[in-house]
């Protein structure tokens, strides 16, 4: 995992281990020559990464505890103030967003993860055709979001959808899916599924191919059945992998935004409106950028907050502690 | 007792099952997209629904771009992604190099940084952003763009780069520090070629980012002449009239890049997906 490659860091010295060809003082000439030449590599991208992503988001605290006025072509901030927090902290809609998101976050990456590795154990036995089914599976990854959306709409339509087609022709009346608030946040979460659950088990696939092979000979040689095999042996060593499918998914699914935009706009009501969305409109539709900030602020220090804590939990997995 | 089976039959077992049901999982929203984008507009309201399209029409393909001009959007596309990704893997494989390879102080935190850059959530820095852009008035524009995209791409860019760069033999590169070769030369001839499958992965990567990426395009390129794919099928038609068989047909022709990409390179994919836990 990426956190602990930075802990080893300063063994990877690239000249600490050579034998020194010259003196002392020449290897240390050599080495600050080195470094600077380093630096010059990689200030640019610094430079770039540091002025269009840090500054915005020390800038968006600073608009949060701010009252904006967006004039003609600028903008001004008058005062330090905490209202737009309290504002966020007294209004029903924040709190509704909030639950949404956690709830919406949770069960999509549960269903994705366990569905995931169900598919990537099954390609896993695939003797031919690892390769097309592996892009096969990247598929749905690569489609822009706002096209699985509109997909996902015309299925799910009310008069003509082929999904209230087929239930009607099974027997199950006309449900109005989109329309009305339960089935709206299912049908959201049918869509992210089917976009990422095939992204989570290419994941899950690379990690189980990796898995020494010899360990599930020496299960089914004592008579281990391939379900036992899998939660003892499998899952255990294949946590490392899980956990970072978990990670990457918490942080695409607490962002939420392009789905629900184009699917339901938030909709029916505020049913599906996830902390982005909210954001985005109280900012973009009322211009009220203060307020808006404090919502996009919120949903950041939950989402650092939920990953750290994942990583706490988690950080003997991530570490591959287990192996 | 296992029964071997022949012919036809020794393929039906439970794997190949499984593995039908995940294709089909996968397929069969793909297969309405298509179809649905292939059927006459008249018939893309009908009940009930067409299962095949009948008569296969391209009416579609022409009315997106004739009439709703989704070549403006495809063409912005091209252009913002591809600048994204050329920028992206010059600045980044620079820094990974020097990240990977040269003895700087300071890079673990350098590289944590990055790491928590990455885990922001787009509405964070969406606002200050915008305001930003308004301000210097470069809202509607390619670089409004491509510069974001570019920063925000980057720091994935540089850890995947970076892990590739450590994972090259040094000998050629001191050799060519003996041989008195500057610096620049040995990063572009002597180090770059090696770490290719590297760049492929961090560009594989950006360029589907940037293909993809709505909240940003939707709030700093609105104008109709500086949309870009995302945007521009999300703004196709009326709440009230919604032109499925435009969007659909839109939706193919935007696909199709993408998809040849991630076919060609999926092994490049799946090494950038996995680059977490696995030592470059």
């Amino acid at each position: 995992m990426a956190v602990v490659e930075v802990a080893d860091e300063p063994k990877v010295d690239p000249l600490a281990k050579q034998k020194p060809k010259a003196n002392k003082q020449f290897r240390d000439r050599n080495q600050i020559m080195l470094a600077r030449l380093g630096w010059r590599f990689t200030t640019p991208a610094l430079v770039i990464v540091g002025a269009i992503t840090i500054f915005p988001v020390v800038f968006s605290i600073v608009l949060s505890l701010s009252n904006v006025n967006i004039t003609g072509n600028g903008f001004q901030l008058q005062g330090f103030t905490f209202s737009n927090y309290s504002l966020l902290i007294h209004s029903s809609e924040w709190r509704y967003s909030l639950g949404f998101t956690v709830f919406y976050t949770f069960v999509t990456v549960f269903i994705e993860v366990v569905l995931g590795t169900a598919f990537a154990v099954l390609m896993e036995k695939l003797s031919r055709g690892r390769g097309p089914m592996m892009a096969l599976l990247l598929l749905p990854w690569s489609i822009i979001t706002v096209i699985s959306a509109e997909l996902w709409q015309y299925v799910y339509q009310g008069t003509y959808g082929v999904l209230q087609y087929l239930i009607n022709a099974a027997g199950f009346g006309k449900p109005v899916i989109l329309g009305t608030p339960t089935p709206a946040i299912i049908a959201m979460m049918a869509a992210d599924i089917w976009k990422t659950t095939p992204f989570v088990s290419v994941i899950v696939l690379a990690g189980l191919v990796m898995l020494p092979g010899d360990v599930f000979e020496a299960a089914s040689v004592d008579g281990c059945s391939p379900w036992q095999s899998f939660w003892k042996i499998t899952f255990p060593l294949l946590r490392p992998t899980l956990s970072i499918a978990v990670l990457f998914r918490i942080l695409q699914a607490f962002g939420v935004f392009d789905l629900p935009f184009v699917l339901t706009s938030g909709g029916p009501g505020t049913s599906t409106t996830s902390l982005a969305i909210l954001g985005y409109k109280v900012m973009f539709n009322n211009l009220q950028f203060g307020p808006g900030s404090a919502v996009a602020v919120s949903a950041t220090l939950l989402v650092l907050i939920g990953c750290l804590l994942f990583l706490r939990a988690f950080r003997s997995q991530v570490n591959g502690g287990d192996l | 007792m296992k029964v071997t089976r022949v012919g036809w039959r020794r393929y039906l077992n439970g794997v190949n099952f499984g593995v039908v049901v995940v294709i089909l999982f996968v397929m069969l929203p793909i297969y309405w997209l298509v179809i649905s984008s292939l059927k006459q507009p008249a018939a893309l309201g009908a009940t009930p629904p067409q299962f095949f399209p009948n008569p296969l029409s391209f009416a579609n393909y022409r009315d997106a771009f004739s009439t709703y001009g989704f070549g403006v959007y495809f063409r912005n596309s091209v252009v913002v992604t591809i600048a994204t990704t050329i920028l992206v893997l010059f600045f980044g494989s620079l820094a990974g190099y020097g990240l990977g390879r040269l003895p700087m102080r300071g890079k673990s935190a350098i590289l944590i940084t990055l790491l928590i850059i990455s885990l922001f959530p787009g509405i964070a820095v969406v606002p200050p952003l915008y305001l930003l852009e308004r301000t210097i008035g470069i809202l509607n524009s390619y670089q409004a763009l491509i510069v974001p995209y570019t920063a925000f791409n980057l720091p994935f860019a540089i850890w995947i780069l970076r892990n590739y760069f450590q994972g090259i033999p040094k000998e050629m590169e001191e050799t060519g520090r003996i041989d008195g070769a500057s610096p620049w030369r040995i990063y572009w001839s002597i180090v770059l070629p090696q770490a290719l499958p590297g760049l492929f992965t961090a560009g594989v990567f950006t360029f589907t980012a940037a293909w993809t990426e709505f909240l940003m395009a939707l709030t700093f390129n609105n104008s109709n002449s500086y949309r870009t794919i995302p945007v521009g099928i999300a703004l196709f038609g009326t709440p009230f009239n919604i032109p499925y068989g435009t969007i659909f047909a839109a939706s193919v022709v935007a696909v199709i890049p993408i998809g040849i990409l991630v076919f060609v390179f999926r092994k490049s994919v799946v090494s950038g997906l996995t680059a977490g836990s696995v030592k470059g």
